[in-house]
């Protein structure tokens, strides 16, 4: 069976050798070397050319952008900075609002903190008596 | 020094491989014309950078890596992938005008069928599958010449002989 099918693909594969071949009616005519470096060497200064007048136009566009910003920055700089620091005053006045409120109930004397921690250890230690095992008397 | 890669001079090259660059152009194009241009500015591209080129490796790799890029970049431009169809009869008449027994016109016939199928491969697979078939270049080779993984070119070669399979098998 593996015989089979290695022997179809080998006859696959010399099919595709025999079509692909070139035929003598198929084969180009003769490339003249000289003819291609003329070419080659005509097409040089074009090139050459082309190749400066792309890299002198990015330049150009570079050095305009860089000008741009160095001439933009001055004039905006200060309205960012403001923006920036009306930002960051609003962000401090939003979270100072709740932290207040806790700090002042922390400060206030009329409820002491010994207090508070008295009542947490009394329930704790309420808890703590509940969970004890409950033992039968039977007398 | 082996043969492949003893130093060459550019006009050595070109006699040495003109053939098999215009080839792999014409089975990748499909098209003679398109071929021509191709194999044109292939050596016009290798005589530009040939002070470039490392002369201890294999002149033909460079130059059927330069042609495969260009027939590629043709068939692209073209934009014949899904359109394009070889006129069977032209290819016949191209490769022997005078009248030919039966087994000979069989044989061609059956040479035409392949090649069209050949042709309408994607072309992902049809680029392997010349340098294989036509160029007799190894996987190691092709992964060189398509800057592909050796690996996916291996895989790629299995496609593109399923590929043909089915499409000789359906068009009997």
């Amino acid at each position: 069976m593996r015989n089979d099918q290695r022997d179809a693909e080998l006859f696959d594969e010399i099919r595709l050798r025999r079509a692909l071949r070139l035929e003598a009616a198929e084969l180009p005519p003769r490339l003249d070397v000289a003819a291609i470096a003329a070419r080659a060497e005509a097409a040089r200064p074009a090139f050459l050319a082309a190749s400066l007048m792309s890299t002198a136009v990015a330049g150009l566009a570079a050095a305009g952008l860089v000008a741009l910003v160095a001439i933009a920055l001055p004039s905006v700089a200060p309205a960012v900075a403001s923006d920036l620091f009306a930002d960051g005053i609003q962000t401090l006045a939003r979270l100072a609002t709740p932290a207040s409120a806790l700090l002042s109930l922390a400060a206030q004397p009329t409820i002491p903190i010994a207090v508070i921690a008295a009542l947490a250890v009394g329930i704790a230690y309420e808890f703590a008596q509940r969970r004890e095992r409950v033992v039968e008397v039977t007398s | 020094m082996t043969a492949a890669t003893r130093p060459v001079a550019f006009a050595d090259a070109v006699h040495e491989h003109q053939d098999e660059v215009f080839g792999v152009a014409l089975r990748i194009t499909g098209d003679r014309d398109a071929a021509l241009d191709v194999t044109s500015a292939t050596f016009l591209n290798a005589f530009r950078a040939f002070h470039r080129y490392d002369q201890t490796r294999p002149v033909r790799h460079w130059l059927l890596r330069i042609a495969t890029n260009e027939a590629i970049t043709y068939v692209r431009r073209r934009g014949r992938e899904l359109r394009r169809r070889i006129d069977v009869e032209q290819a016949t008449a191209l490769a022997d005008p005078t009248p030919a027994p039966d087994a000979e016109s069989l044989a061609r016939e059956d040479r035409a069928r392949i090649r069209s199928a050949v042709s309408l491969l994607p072309e992902l697979y049809r680029v392997v599958i010349v340098l294989r078939y036509f160029n007799e270049l190894s996987v190691g080779e092709i992964a060189q010449v398509t800057a592909r993984p050796a690996s996916t070119v291996g895989v790629q070669l299995l496609r593109g002989r399923a590929l043909l399979r089915s499409a000789l098998e359906s068009r009997p």
